[in-house]
């Protein structure tokens, strides 16, 4: 009797200590991603950076880890919410910096995308190389439909199937086609899709479009937030809809991957052949991850460029394409976690060191082919399916 | 069935009895795996009819094919490395899974549910094979030695109760214990299914002579003779396909 | 439409061919000897041709003003250093990632194209900019009606012909390009019978990364111009040109080359809208190729041992 309530006791108490150990690592994250996002001087960033590294590189060796990456997945839900949460603090932090705000909404919003293209690559194997262009589908789907005065959520909407209509352009060719062929398509689809804008002037050609801010039910998202005495910049809006944007496109990806569905978008990835002997059904599987992938990139670019009030097609280029790509492959293949410091990375990061700014397309390019030579799995590998927290036993 | 200029298969004319264990033997090169994609709709025949089970089969996809009920292993192994035993059970298992996404996104309970089900039954479909391997359900496939793998691959062809089983030469690269295991366990599966039929593509001989009632010799394509595996032995075709000249 | 446009649009094609069937044939090399496709390929072209560029200007900084004689030497620099620059590609980022997926191959060399353009947007002095590349050919022409039949465009298309023509030899006559093509063919059992396997990849890299940098320098002889971003076009259109063509097949290359930049010069005749629209069209349609046709219209069909 008492050495079952020894054990239960014990493991009460891990679960306790797994708690605080999830309340903790998430305020240091948030504290971290605060002094980062608010920083002007390059001393402490290079250190925040330098602490980052370290902390990467030791974690995973410190052998209580292990017990508290289990702490983690019980805790799941938590820590998303406490994530979410900390995320919202910084927001808040940062109140009257619109800057700051600014790159935090950035980062939010290509991470979201960027859940597009694992879903899309990570998972079922589909190759995108125009990820920028169903960004940018919804961007223009969006600028259309609010000078139209379609209200604006629908547009954001519509700016997600639309995009997820002009990938399904691309269906028959892609389905046709594997590897290289099907690569080949993609960037031709992106290099055509920037040019087709450019010299359609009933798009604004190469001048682009102006947007209004985003009228939610009347909530101008435009507007400083006065709250108490203080003056919020308004950006902090779009900080509360990014963060509900990434959030709501990391759970879906996360369940979609821990799911039949998942099984069948891996099982097309690693072996097509085997898949069709045992009934799956290909052509449904590869439709469905590259339409979902499709449909985030172009919600997001809906929200981003009425965020922005203005787009152009060199906004959408091959260019943008490849720092998506850069992103995904950054944080680890078929990992939306990995994406979060990944895009933290290759956004922020040249903003805060001005001087490397001019050539960030030069380092993103060699830094990723250093990534896929040394370290092809990237910054947060993919693991096992756990269908269900601690079903991995 | 050609291939360029190589006729793989040529009128080969096959009869099945339901619930029978047939051995499908011949020298290398004689069209056994050929047969098998053509049954499995990897391959187009130029021309000819499969039928299963009063159904006209032929040139079908091989998704439909394998709803039909036939299921087959791989001479090359084909497992998903990456993935888990589980799930690679579970692709095995997958037509008759709830595959619509909003299940699947939405109504997390009864996945669960769905999924503790399955767990289940791949468990106790595994341990039928070995016991060991039953409790490592959730370790890669790429952890596994060649032998688990070779009956994660059988599970897997198990794994929706097909009404056929297709193996592909399921004792390559085992030692005779090993073999005789791999038997046994599938004589195991077979008592508890009677109306399961296996075919099986063998070089091991001991298998055939062990497993099959009745096997069929292919040479070049063609069917050189049929019948009980003693019988077919000592035929003296089959002698001269597999060495040249018949024995004395 | 007169006679005489007709023949400039068709001249024009006909250089845009050889210099995409020069660019589709490295591809088709890279391909056949290592499965492998090389997507910075295009911005190999450019930098051959800001090699020649940089080759001119040093030597006019020393003095030498010969045309003929620069034009041999900017020809030669330009397929020499993209030929060692090949080969470095193959030695260091393409061999290395054979066992890795092919996706790996796919990005390093994407990002590969990524870094040549930036490299010489950000180094060469004014870089971002277009940059004049130098008249070395004699300017003689000839005048048929509406059609002006120039020299130097036409020595430029018969180099470009007789490039290719080189680059076929080699593989079809010589004991390098039977090495090349039996690697091609089945890399396990060349390296059995003693084919240096890693010698003919490196070499097959090198060969069609120096055909690259002439092409280089037969577009900015035939352009006048050269710019940055050149190359990913380049590379897209040399990339589906070979696809079209037939992975693996020389010929195949060439047809698809040629074949694309007909499509090109169609679309600019036939649509009466801006220029951009070329490539709209000539893509649309070569993504139908490919739809139609995924292992091209020439190769063989690509077979998977079950």
């Amino acid at each position: 009797m008492r050495r079952v309530a020894a054990t239960d006791r014990r493991a009460r108490s891990v679960s306790a200590s797994g708690l605080v150990a999830v309340v903790v690592g998430i305020a240091a994250c948030g504290a971290w991603l605060w002094a980062f996002l608010a920083t002007d001087r390059v001393w402490l960033v290079a250190a925040l950076l330098v602490l980052a590294a370290i902390a990467f590189v030791l974690v995973p060796r410190v052998d209580a880890v292990g017990a508290y990456r289990d702490a983690f997945a019980r805790h799941r839900r938590v820590a998303v919410a406490l994530s979410a949460l900390a995320v919202l603090g910084v927001g808040v932090a940062l109140y009257d910096q619109p800057y700051p705000l600014l790159m935090l909404c950035t980062v939010l919003l290509f991470i979201v995308p960027c859940i597009g293209l694992t879903i899309q690559t990570g998972y079922a194997g589909i190759v995108n190389f125009a990820g920028a262009a169903f960004f940018g589908t919804g961007a223009y789907t969006a600028a259309v439909l609010a000078s139209r005065h379609v209200p604006h959520l629908a547009g954001i909407v519509a700016g997600g199937v639309v995009a997820a209509l002009v990938g399904s352009l691309l269906i028959l060719p892609m389905l046709r086609t594997r590897g290289y062929y099907a690569a080949l398509v993609t960037i031709a689809f992106g290099i055509l899709f920037s040019t087709f804008l450019e010299v359609n002037n009933a798009l604004g050609g190469p001048q682009g479009l102006k947007l209004p801010g985003i009228d939610l039910v009347g909530w101008k998202f435009n507007r400083d937030v006065a709250v108490g005495g203080e003056r919020a910049s308004f950006y902090v809006n779009y900080v509360v809809l990014s963060l509900a944007l990434a959030l709501a496109a990391f759970v879906f990806a996360r369940r979609v991957e821990r799911s039949w569905v998942g099984l069948a978008f891996d099982a097309v990835r690693l072996d097509e052949t085997a898949a069709a002997a045992f009934g799956i059904d290909i052509a449904r599987a590869k439709i469905l991850a590259f339409t979902l992938g499709n449909f985030l990139c172009g919600i997001a670019g809906a929200v981003y460029s009425m965020m922005q009030g203005f787009i152009a097609p060199n906004n959408f280029t091959f260019g943008e394409s490849l720092i998506l790509v850069s992103i995904v492959i950054l944080g680890g293949l078929g990992n939306p976690l990995g994406l979060v410091p990944a895009a933290l990375v290759i956004v922020v990061v040249p903003q805060k060191l001005q001087f490397i700014q001019e050539y960030r397309f030069l380092l993103y390019g060699v830094l990723v082919i250093l990534v896929v030579l040394f370290r092809p799995e990237g910054l947060l590998p993919r693991r096992a399916r756990e269908y269900f927290a601690g079903t991995l036993r | 069935m050609t291939f360029g200029g190589l006729t793989a298969l040529d009128a080969l004319d096959l009869d099945v009895a339901g619930g029978e264990i047939l051995g499908l033997i011949g020298p290398n090169g004689s069209g056994k795996t050929t047969f098998f994609n053509v049954l499995t709709g990897l391959y187009r025949p130029r021309a000819g009819r499969v039928e299963f089970a009063g159904r006209d089969i032929t040139g079908l996809a091989a998704q439909k094919v394998f709803r039909a009920g036939i299921a087959r292993t791989f001479q090359r192994s084909r497992l998903c490395l990456p993935l888990t035993v589980f799930d690679n059970l579970m692709i095995g298992n997958h037509v008759r899974l709830q595959r619509h996404l909003a299940f699947n996104v939405l109504r997390r309970g009864a996945l669960r549910r769905e999924f503790d089900a399955n767990v289940e039954a791949s468990r106790a479909l595994v341990a039928t094979f070995n016991r060991r391997l039953a409790t490592r359900l959730f370790d890669a496939a790429s952890a596994l030695d060649m032998i688990d793998r070779r009956r994660v691959e059988i599970c897997r062809a198990l794994v929706s109760a097909p009404r056929l089983l297709l193996l592909d030469e399921p004792s390559a690269g085992m030692t005779h214990g090993e073999t005789r295991e791999l038997m046994d366990d599938l004589l195991q599966v077979r008592a508890a299914r009677a109306e399961l039929t296996i075919v099986i593509i063998e070089h091991e001989m001991n298998v055939i002579e062990r497993m099959t009632e009745r096997c069929v010799v292919l040479n070049y394509g063609e069917k050189i003779a049929e019948g009980p595996f003693h019988a077919v032995a000592a035929d003296p075709r089959v002698q001269e396909a597999y060495f040249g000249q018949a024995t004395a | 439409m007169d006679a005489g446009v007709l023949a400039q649009y068709a001249f024009n094609g006909l250089m845009l061919g050889v210099i995409y069937a020069m660019v589709a044939v490295g591809f088709t090399l890279f391909f056949g000897v290592l499965d492998v496709i090389q997507f910075g390929h295009g911005d190999v072209v450019m930098a051959g041709a800001f090699v020649g560029l940089a080759t001119y200007l040093g030597l006019g900084a020393l003095g030498i003003a010969v045309p003929a004689f620069a034009v041999i030497v900017v020809a030669c620099a330009a397929g020499f250093t993209m030929a060692l620059a090949g080969a470095f590609i193959a030695r260091y980022l393409v061999l290395p990632l054979r066992t890795a997926p092919a996706f790996n191959t796919l990005l390093v060399t994407l990002m590969l194209g990524s870094v040549l353009r930036e490299l010489v947007r950000l180094f060469y002095p004014n870089g971002s900019n277009p940059q004049p590349f130098p008249r070395l050919l004699p300017a003689a022409a000839i005048n048929l009606g509406n059609f002006t039949l120039r020299l130097d465009s036409t020595i430029l298309l018969v180099t470009g012909l007789v490039t290719i023509f080189v680059v076929n030899l080699i593989v079809r006559r010589t004991r390098l390009g039977l090495a090349i093509r039996a690697v091609a063919q089945d890399s396990e059992t060349a390296r059995v019978v003693g084919i240096d396997f890693e010698r003919v990849v490196l070499v097959t890299f090198a060969i069609g990364s120096a055909l690259a940098g002439i092409a280089g320098i037969v577009y900015g002889l035939y352009y006048n111009e050269v710019n940055f971003d050149i190359g990913l076009l380049l590379g897209v259109i040399g990339f589906s040109a070979a696809v079209v063509g037939g992975l693996g097949s020389i010929y195949g290359a060439i047809l698809g080359g040629f074949l694309f930049a007909a499509l090109q010069t169609i679309g600019s005749v036939a649509l009466p809208v801006s220029s951009a629209y070329n490539n709209v069209f000539a893509f649309a349609i070569v993504i139908m190729l490919i739809t139609w046709k995924p292992t091209g219209l020439i190769a063989e069909p690509a077979s998977e041992r079950v």
